[in-house]
């Protein structure tokens, strides 16, 4: 069975990706080990200077987020593009600073995900729609192989992501641009019969956006938050400030 | 004490706390263990059950993180790894906990 990463990487004007990816697979290469190939549009491909395959794209753009663009209607793709049997589709922003996905790729799960997520400086705020009709997963790591059923999520994920609107008011999602994270919690939701599916147990650190990145090293990094600095390392982590194309 | 002393005291507890749960949600992480497949943290009450069940059972069936049953057919064995586990984990976190006790004041 082979197993690899997929990861998606567009350059955005305000953001360059390609350079967060570079510091992504680095770590890949570091702790996992595993192969990896990048989606990405013929512009951004001159950009990322890593060694990996690059499956370039024509790439559907609209969404936005906080009015700037967000490239992030292609990851529904993702049974498609990839080449390998077990894939982890992870955030470029997602940097492994730990063996944690290697060990997952070992169960026998046909898809996993996070349920849960925490602000490294335990502020409470990553639960941010309490009135949704149903429980956020994260999509920053996918973890599947390929299987009717997990080809079954993907399919519904399209469906939701053409009818966005629609399953935003049926579910009362009140964030209205495109998330991934919603479009496959309530695909997960539907194909699981709206019961309980299989989870990655743990609890994703996040930094938050507002947190200031003074150094990223290959053990993790220091961070500063309202003249809090801490010291994170070896754990994953999701960095949300994209400051960290530039430290 | 004046009030200044106080404050800087309250703060560095604070940051202290804030780093023990960050090393805590560290070890959690750490703790999650793939045997046969399934998914298991390698934490005491797994412990606890795997040893328990072991006694007097050559296997033995248990759920996994997910609640998906798993028979275990070598409990020595699973044991063994969730030990390993568990004490490289708690070992680590230990560290960082002298660490940022250290650090207090």
């Amino acid at each position: 069975m082979t197993k690899g990463v997929l990861l998606y990487c567009f350059d955005t004007p305000q953001v360059s990706y390609s350079k967060i990816t570079d510091r992504c697979i680095s770590l890949i290469e570091r702790n996992l080990d595993l192969p990896v190939t990048v989606v990405t549009d013929a512009d951004t491909k001159l950009r990322i200077k890593s060694n990996c395959d690059k499956h370039v794209v024509d790439i559907e753009k609209g969404n936005t987020k906080f009015s700037k663009p967000w490239y992030n209607l292609e990851r529904h793709l993702a049974f498609e593009h990839s080449p390998y049997d077990r894939t982890v589709v992870m955030d470029v922003d997602y940097f492994c600073y730990s063996d944690k996905i290697l060990r997952l790729l070992e169960s026998e799960n046909d898809f996993l995900v996070h349920k849960n997520a925490h602000d490294v400086m335990h502020r409470e705020i990553m639960r941010y729609d309490r009135q949704a009709m149903l429980d956020l997963v994260w999509a920053t790591v996918l973890i599947f192989n390929k299987t009717p059923r997990t080809k079954a999520i993907f399919d519904t994920v399209k469906l939701v992501k053409q009818n966005y609107q629609h399953y935003c008011n049926l579910y009362r999602i009140s964030y209205m641009n495109f998330r991934n994270d919603y479009a496959f919690a309530i695909a997960l939701n539907q194909i699981n019969g709206h019961r309980d599916y299989d989870l990655i147990p743990d609890s994703i650190a996040t930094v938050p956006a507002d947190a200031e990145i003074l150094e990223l090293n290959d053990k993790g990094a220091v961070i500063r938050w309202d003249n809090k600095t801490i010291l994170v390392q070896d754990q994953d982590l999701h960095f949300l400030n994209k400051e960290i194309a530039y430290v | 004490m004046n009030i200044d002393q106080l404050k800087k005291i309250a703060k560095q507890s604070y940051d202290a706390n804030l780093q023990k749960a960050n090393a805590l949600k560290k070890a959690e992480s750490d703790q999650i263990l793939v045997y046969k497949n399934h998914i298991f943290h390698a934490d005491a009450e797994t412990i606890c059950f795997v040893r328990t069940a072991s006694e007097g059972m050559s296997s033995f069936f248990m759920l996994d993180s997910n609640s998906n049953p798993v028979e275990i057919t070598d409990p020595p064995e699973f044991l063994d790894l969730l030990l390993q586990r568990n004490q490289s984990v708690l070992n680590t976190y230990h560290q960082l906990y002298q660490n940022i006790k250290n650090r207090k004041v």
